[in-house]
């Protein structure tokens, strides 16, 4: 195995912490592609790289697991990426014209990033959240029930005000529509780029907060 | 470690048959004369049930059900129909979606005619697609590394080369990659399919996905000539088969031999064919005259090499005649040479190792010797031996397979990182020169080693022993064989360079052997009878010959698919010896660095010109056989070596190939009965000669005994690699490419004292010889150690010394 150049010590850390929770090395796998993503902003060949060193696998292997999952960005994307569902929810209750919306706003179609490197829309498959359709996440944090028009305010704000950090509930009071389900505690993990801010195992929120 | 096989009765398309619990369904069927159609499942590799091709219909309680017979383990009562209108209907429609994307450029593809995808749509395909729809395209063959070749259009994702990769050969280099309707196989960008085993995906994948460069569009199947035959490149003797158009060979494919290769090769045995057919094969005999070489008539040159041989013989008696070589031929060619240096010039100077293996007589009385399918029963595995990955990989894979699917504790020892250290339960490294330590440690058990002693103790044990590099001794070896054949249920598998050197040892081509390993002192019985006397003192061997050359005792020397200049640990030592002979004769397939010094040089015939038998490393006596004619005037060795004999006016009567042959089952006791009929018939897989399996008493040199002279500065530790600049490689194109060029690896701390990192230029002084290259670090080293690669492309001859010097910089 080649020495891969390594993470800041923070990462590197988190990797090993995560590598613990299992018996097996490669079962870190996974999370370990977070980690690489929120180092590079997305999955480089030298995060991938990195990640094989780190649980002992081919980067070919590494690279088979990324390529697979939607969630895992090869390419980078721009700091919000706004994911408009298009499942059959969403698509019935104007998901098609929520994403219409977005990609007008950004000025750019699905699957591509604006030319400053804000807005990268992309159309997703279903997203869990099929009772508050039409829904949208950003950064992986989820507001429901939007209309074209506060989408159109979604994008408009994030040009504008582009926060550090992004808050699901946050973005809901000022963006959403009718919500599925009250979930009665306020979601605490706020997203800090286009990665997952939820903690399955502890990973990146816990960085961002330390 | 197969548990005694519990039997269930299935009802087999309505017959009923018996078959081993927990069998495969496809697998049953197909002992039983049902073939049920396949792509991804294979017989050496675990079943993934992914291409659905194997569907059948199986009765279940609630009714009949397709299930994939690649994935059902047999179970009591089971009723199934393999091809039933239902069963038909599914292989068929499964067929049809594999053709959606698949181009059908079946003209272009190296696959046609063998095709597995071909041949199942012929028999079980709809015969028209209803995808009238433009086809999924690709950029058409990317290189996936230097030998092979993919299209991913033609790819209908079975996995078999992935997981061939992974399983077998332990370099998942290849993968799965993207989704759905966007998945391929494919490396990692810039990380190339760089194994040592990749041309076997190209064997096994079942469309003309994956091609293999050196084959590419050189032949058709149904054009090629076949003949089965055994490697000649590794000690294990490969089962192969080799193909051939007007007189070319154009490739060799595994054969499944269950007790050894089990239809894998390297790539070097399987892409190596290259060289039989280069330009650069000797085709006329030369004779060297005012300093330059000129074609000569095999009369001339053969009157030349006995008249001279003749000559020395009487001015300075027969021990003034020296010989190396014969590991490369057949056992034939090994017979004839060591019935011509016994009979015609009377001399035991002959040595079929090239100072790098081990010493003969310890080889004959070791006693316990494993065979390679012991590794299948093994509970525990030592390895001390050369990196079996670099110089037998077929071992290599035997003993992964073993340790990972089998569940054998593997303890490696070497002292610098090998191929099988990540499957080792224990590894343990040493300095070059402080083995002794080690073995005594590991046999006292002391702290590290007490749980490796332990599983030591769990029989039954297969230690694979050999010289771990070329600078160490082989008394070491020997040491660990005395430690290691006490122990319980232990067999002992001994390893030595160069294809056949079991063989020629089995034919006496060593200084104190005679054909069937019997003692030149004091031998009698048949071999007496026929070839009457023989010399009774020990001859030379071949570390000797060359220091008897440079010091005058020796005065001929007679190479036979030797190249010592190259191959010698110490090359240039070799060089001086051969510069000092008063004659030398190369009998070679091409003008060797050794052969372009000798006097006379004689064309032989190689692998696939010639008729003969190999034994490999468990004493498998197994057939090659010939495809294609010589170039030139090109002459089996033993032929040659019978004509000088006849010149010098004392022959050694070899007629043919398979008269020897018949000759050797006469006089070497162990190859009684093992007849070219036997191999050819009923003995395919080879017959195991009973060759060493008596125990003799080692002399004892193990623990605490005499100390190499420990060296003050940095031991150098020098091994081998699958590629580098022997003559077969050398002329093989595709190959020679691969050699990995000379590095010094240097342990971290090592190159820190250095201060050099890795790819920096260091200058590196072994003996006599002094070059530059780059560093190489290597995590399992031990310190004060220096890891050389042996005989890489550019770099002259090497001077193996027990220490080395290492300065930064230099220029290349």
């Amino acid at each position: 195995m080649t020495d891969t150049a390594r993470w800041s010590e923070e990462s590197e850390a988190l990797a090993e912490s995560v590598m613990a929770k299992y018996p097996q090395k490669r079962s870190a796998l996974m999370p370990l592609l977070y980690i690489a993503m929120r180092e590079d902003g997305y999955l480089s060949e030298a995060g991938m790289r990195r990640v094989a060193d780190l649980v002992d696998l081919e980067p070919a292997q590494v690279s088979s697991v990324a390529s697979f999952y939607t969630m895992y960005k090869l390419e980078p994307v721009g700091k919000y990426l706004v994911s408009v569902c298009t499942s059959i929810s969403c698509w019935l209750l104007g998901g098609d014209e929520v994403l219409e919306a977005v990609e007008a706003s950004a000025g750019v179609p699905s699957g591509e990033t604006d030319e400053s490197g804000v807005i990268s829309p992309e159309h997703v498959e279903c997203i869990g959240a099929c009772g508050g359709a039409p829904a949208v996440q950003v950064n992986y944090e989820l507001i429901e029930g939007l209309t074209p028009k506060k989408a159109t305010e979604l994008v408009e704000w994030l040009n504008a005000a582009q926060p550090a950090t992004l808050n699901g509930d946050e973005m809901q009071a000022l963006f959403g529509g009718e919500r599925s389900f009250d979930w009665a505690i306020n979601e605490t993990n706020d997203a800090t780029g286009p990665y997952p801010a939820f903690q399955p195992h502890g990973t990146i929120a816990a960085l961002d907060r330390s | 470690m197969s548990e005694p096989a519990e039997f269930v009765t299935i009802k087999l398309n309505g017959e009923e048959i018996q078959a081993p619990a927990g069998e495969m369904l496809i697998k049953v069927a197909e002992d039983n004369g049902t073939y049920i159609p396949r792509f991804c499942w294979h017989p050496r590799m675990k079943p993934v049930g992914l291409c659905r091709m194997c569907l059948v219909e199986v009765e279940t309680p609630r009714g009949t059900a397709l299930v994939p017979s690649c994935v059902q383990p047999v179970a009591d009562g089971m009723a199934v129909e393999t091809g039933s209108p239902v069963a038909l209907k599914a292989q068929e429609g499964v067929l049809e979606f594999l053709l959606v994307n698949h181009p059908l450029d079946c003209p272009i593809c190296d696959r046609g005619g063998e095709c597995p995808l071909q041949d199942q749509v012929m028999s079980y395909g709809p015969g028209e697609s209803r995808f009238v729809e433009e086809k999924r395209h690709y950029e058409k063959p990317v290189p996936i590394s230097d030998l092979v070749l993919l299209d991913r259009e033609r790819c209908i994702l079975c996995a078999r080369c992935t997981r061939f990769s992974d399983e077998i050969a332990g370099d998942p280099l290849i993968e799965f990659q993207n989704r759905g309707n966007g998945t391929e196989i494919f490396t990692f960008p810039d990380e190339p399919f760089a194994s040592y085993f990749s041309g076997n995906t190209v064997q096994i994948c079942p469309v003309g996905a994956l091609t293999a460069a050196p084959y590419r569009f050189r032949a058709r199947p149904w054009d090629l000539l076949t003949i089965e035959s055994t490697s000649p490149f590794h000690t294990e003797g490969s089962r192969i088969t080799v193909h051939a158009s007007q007189n070319q060979v154009l490739r060799f494919l595994g054969v499944d031999n269950g007790l050894t290769n089990q239809g894998w090769l390297s790539d070097k045995e399987r892409f190596g064919f290259e060289f039989i057919g280069s330009p650069d094969r000797l085709k006329m005999p030369m004779i060297r005259e005012d300093g330059e070489f000129r074609e000569a008539s095999w009369g001339e040159a053969i009157g030349l090499v006995a008249a001279r041989l003749k000559e020395i013989v009487e001015r300075s008696g027969p021990d003034a005649v020296g010989a190396i070589g014969g590991a490369q031929g057949t056992n034939e060619d090994a017979y004839a040479l060591s019935k011509f240096m016994r009979v015609a010039v009377g001399t035991n100077n002959l040595d079929a190792q090239l100072d790098d293996g081990l010493n003969p007589d310890f080889l004959v009385g070791v006693g316990s010797r494993a065979r390679i399918q012991d590794l299948e029963s093994a509970k525990t595995i030592l390895v001390w031996s050369a990196d079996l990955k670099e110089e037998n990989p077929i071992l290599y894979l035997r003993v992964r397979r073993a340790a990972r699917e089998l569940d054998a504790t593997l303890i490696v020892v070497h002292p610098a990182r090998t191929g099988l250290d990540d499957l080792a339960d224990h590894k343990f490294g040493y300095r070059p020169g402080d083995g002794a330590d080690l073995l005594a440690d590991l046999a006292a058990g002391t702290q590290d080693y007490a749980p490796a002693l332990d599983a030591l103790q769990d029989g039954p044990v297969v230690v694979i022993l050999g010289r771990t590099g070329l600078s160490e001794d082989g008394g070491l070896a020997e040491a660990v064989a005395s430690f290691a054949r006490d122990l319980p249920a232990a067999s002992i598998m001994p390893i030595v360079r160069r294809a056949n050197t079991f063989g020629a040892l089995d034919m006496g081509v060593a200084p104190s052997l005679l054909p069937g390993r019997i003692p030149a002192r004091g031998a009698s019985g048949a071999i007496i009878e026929l070839w009457g006397k023989v010399p009774a003192t020990r001859g030379l061997d071949t570390a000797g010959m060359l220091a008897g050359l440079v010091g005058g005792e020796l005065e001929a020397l007679i190479m036979v698919g030797a190249d010592p200049v190259r191959d010698v640990p110490s090359g240039s030592k070799a060089a001086d010896a051969l510069r000092a002979a008063d004659f030398s004769v190369a009998i070679d397939l091409f003008m060797t660095d050794s052969a372009a010094m000798a006097d006379v040089v004689l064309p032989a015939e190689g692998f696939t010109e010639k008729e003969g038998t190999v034994t490999n490393l468990e004493g498998r006596v197994q057939k090659v056989n010939r495809i294609v004619p010589g170039p030139g005037q090109a002459r089996p060795d033993w032929s040659v070596l019978d004509g000088i004999a006849e010149s010098m006016g004392s022959p050694i009567g070899l007629p043919s190939s398979e008269a020897i042959a018949k000759e050797i089952s006469t006089v070497a006791t162990a190859y009684e009965g093992v007849s070219w009929d036997l191999l050819e018939g009923e003995a395919r897989e080879g017959a195991v000669v009973p060759i060493g399996d008596v125990r003799q008493p080692l002399e004892y040199i193990a623990v605490n005994a005499e100390q190499p002279a420990r060296t003050k500065g940095l031991a150098l530790h020098l091994a081998r690699t699958l590629y580098d600049d022997g003559s077969a490689i050398r002329h093989s194109l595709s190959l020679a490419k691969l050699a990995p060029g000379m590095t010094a690896g240097l342990s971290p701390d090592q190159a820190v004292d250095l201060g050099v990192e890795a790819g920096d230029l260091v200058t590196v002084s072994i003996g006599s010889v002094t070059f530059a290259c780059p560093v190489r670090i290597d995590r399992a080293l031990a310190d004060k150690t220096v890891a050389i690669p042996f005989n890489q492309p550019g770099i002259e001859t090497l001077d193996a010394a027990a220490s080395v010097l290492v300065k930064a910089g230099g220029s290349s």
